[in-house]
């Protein structure tokens, strides 16, 4: 009795937080930010991967001088043209991630429409269809066409069988990738070269340069960005789109055509996607090759994560892009440094700038 | 025909092997609500540590093997900084990885000159005596230690996930871990244990097909199989031995290829190679046309915890 009286006498005071050592960490989640500020966190993420990716190549024999005069060299008039032609099927890769990304579809199938783009572009050249004065015309939209059957392969998938589209497009990519080969070393083989490889393109089949240095495969681009820009900001099936991502129950529920307008969305990305390979076969290539469409799918997710997914912004991103690919392309033939070197800095822009994302969104504290 | 049989099904194992590995690999993570598309990036990583490892040492394919499954827990460290730490996006961390993975891989590869360089390989364990049997001792009596060792690590995780208090936690923190959290389980801790300790499953499935199976190193030679092994989770639904299942499966299917092509059977060979990734897609389907109102998924696949945070 008397024991138990005195054990629950004099309850000790708390220990005070500051004699338990440090303290701790703890995350407060930010309601908003200034816009200046979420810059300054998204700019200095951006030189962090940027600076990641100089150390890596430094160690891979490419010292940061050399570096920044190759970079220099590709800026210089005679090869922006380059950089310009590179620009536009990235640009329009881009086009494709970011309407997909936008009712948060996963394509991640853009080498596969790619390659359909490409070979039904080919085909039209290879089986001589149509007058010359209107060939381009019909190879870009046979290659739209084939883009968008490919990715809508997908959404029949997801629709339907609720096949996950991240694994479904990233396996098709291969399956493209495959019957590609399968006409490059077959039916569509160039006989006088035997190299894998379609014969090349007569001239009236080539997107030519228009002028200054700038080829007709980028009017192709920014015409895309504009209608896509019409497309999200000002038109109705835009605003269907924001409110689909918003919520799509409600969305359904005071009459918006769910089904519809995402099944239209997904199928101009890989139509988007489509074009981009004709774009690239009918202007760098001059014929169907068997590597055309390598290393656009992370190019076309970086392109759209960093723009947000705004029509407009992703221009001007495919063109920063654009000068990577051709800086890689460069350190490929004069230092012979793999080009997937691209694809690992891309993917450190990537890792820095969502990064940032945790700092925008939380504020990191110290509680004694 | 009898012949055709035995010499498919000899090399089945070894082509199941990666599956099976990379799957339960995935599994342990996404057990832990971490969803883990990495698997073929770290394979990569895998394949090329443990080629690179053979190289320099000369043979010893066990320690490359080691060496595989350190490398890709070191990757997998940054996966669970991003995901775990910092709480980014799953899906896009998982993508920057595998590409920054394949990037990797192949800058080290090519400026290491590791490239299509022959490497000596692991011999067959022959179990004697029951190897001679003619047939079924083939198939499942001389396989290198690797397809033997596998099935006992399936035992192990099965084990670790559903008879220790450490899997029961691992579980916890995937099923619901606000609750986990007010139970004193650490969630933070708990993933990037399942993330690393299911990222050196992955690295040994890569290391194994540079040193074991192919005996090289060529950029980018994991060629699809670990998002087939993302596939194959869902398939079997996040649980391990119906992963293994699967995995025979795909084994078979990868082994069948090269076998029809030296049986003389003509078949257009770019074609062929397809059949892997359409007979994942046809799995899926498979999966997606029965009726599962229970998908066994973890409950918090793909959400990030964070405790201040109210839903």
């Amino acid at each position: 009795m008397h024991d138990i009286l005195r054990r629950a006498e004099p309850l000790t005071p708390p220990v005070p937080a500051a004699s338990r050592g440090f303290g701790r960490l703890t995350l407060d989640v930010r309601q908003n930010l200034p816009a200046w500020k979420q810059a300054v966190f998204v700019g200095s993420s951006l030189i962090l991967g940027l600076a990641i990716s100089v150390a890596i190549l430094a160690v891979a024999g490419i010292p940061p001088l050399t570096l920044a005069s190759e970079l220099a060299g590709v800026l210089t008039a005679e090869n922006l043209r380059g950089v310009l032609i590179q620009a536009a099927p990235l640009i329009l890769v881009g086009l494709g991630a970011s309407l997909a990304f936008r009712i948060g579809f996963w394509n991640l199938g853009i080498e596969g429409q790619m390659i359909f783009g490409g070979i039904f572009a080919a085909a039209i050249s290879i089986y001589d269809i149509g007058p010359p004065a209107t060939r381009l015309l019909l190879m870009g939209m046979a290659a739209a066409l084939g883009g968008g059957l490919w990715v809508l392969l997908v959404v029949f998938l997801k629709l339907r069988f609720r096949v996950n589209e991240i694994i479904a497009t990233l396996l098709l990519n291969y399956v493209a990738m495959y019957f590609l080969f399968h006409l490059l070393y077959g039916a569509w083989q160039d006989s006088k070269t035997a190299f894998p490889q379609s014969t090349p393109f007569r001239p009236f089949e080539r997107l030519t340069d228009i002028g200054y240095g700038v080829n007709s495969g980028l009017l192709i681009a920014i015409a895309g960005v504009l209608a896509a820009g019409w497309m999200i900001h000002l038109s109705r099936i835009g605003f269907y789109t924001r409110f689909i991502a918003a919520n799509p129950r409600m969305a359904k529920v005071v009459g918006v055509p769910v089904r519809t307008a995402t099944i239209w969305i997904i199928a101009i990305s890989g139509a988007c996607s489509g074009l981009a390979g004709f774009v690239n076969v009918a202007s760098q290539e001059g014929r169907l090759t068997q590597s055309f469409a390598n290393g656009y799918v992370f190019s076309g997710v970086l392109i759209a994560f960093l723009s947000r997914n705004d029509p407009i912004v992703v221009a001007i991103v495919g063109f920063l892009i654009a000068v990577l690919f051709i800086t890689g392309q460069t350190l490929q033939v004069f230092y012979q440094i793999p080009f997937t070197m691209v694809q690992m800095i891309e993917a450190i822009i990537v890792m820095a700038v969502a990064s940032s994302e945790f700092l925008i969104r939380h504020r990191i504290r110290w509680i004694r | 025909m009898i012949d055709f049989l035995v010499n498919w099904l000899a090399n089945a194992p070894v082509t199941a092997v990666p599956y099976a590995l990379a799957a339960l690999g995935l599994i342990i993570a996404e057990r832990s609500g971490v969803l883990n598309l990495t698997a073929e990036g770290l394979m990569l990583v895998g394949a090329l540590a443990g080629a690179g490892t053979c190289l320099m040492l000369g043979g010893y394919p066990a320690v490359a093997l080691v060496a595989a499954m350190v490398a890709a827990s070191a990757v997998s460290l940054l996966f669970a900084v991003l995901v775990v730490v910092l709480r980014i996006n799953q899906v896009i961390a998982g993508l920057s990885v595998v590409f920054f993975c394949q990037g990797f891989t192949g800058l080290v590869g090519t400026l290491a000159k590791w490239q299509n360089k022959q490497l000596t390989g692991l011999a067959p364990l022959k179990i004697w005596p029951l190897s001679e049997i003619p047939g079924i001792g083939r198939i499942f009596f001389q396989q290198d230690p690797i397809v033997y060792l596998t099935i006992l690590i399936f035992f192990a995780v099965n084990f670790l996930l559903f008879r220790t208090m450490l899997g029961l936690r691992i579980r916890s923190v995937g099923e619901n871990p606000g609750a986990a959290d007010a139970a004193g389980v650490s969630v933070t801790l708990h993933r990037i244990f399942a993330i690393v300790a299911g990222s050196s499953l992955i690295g040994l499935a890569g290391g194994y097909i540079s040193v074991v199976s192919v005996k090289l190193w060529v950029t980018g030679m994991t060629g699809g199989r670990g998002w087939i092994a993302v596939a194959l989770v869902v398939f079997a639904r996040w649980a391990p031995w119906p992963a293994l299942a699967g995995a025979l499966l795909f084994g078979c299917i990868e082994a069948l290829i090269p076998q029809i092509a030296a049986a003389g059977i003509r078949v257009p060979q770019y074609l062929m190679l397809m059949t892997p990734y359409l007979a994942t897609i046809a799995v899926m389907i498979w999966v997606g046309t029965k009726d599962s109102g229970i998908t066994q998924e973890p409950g918090a696949l793909g959400q990030p915890h964070v405790r201040e945070e109210r839903r």
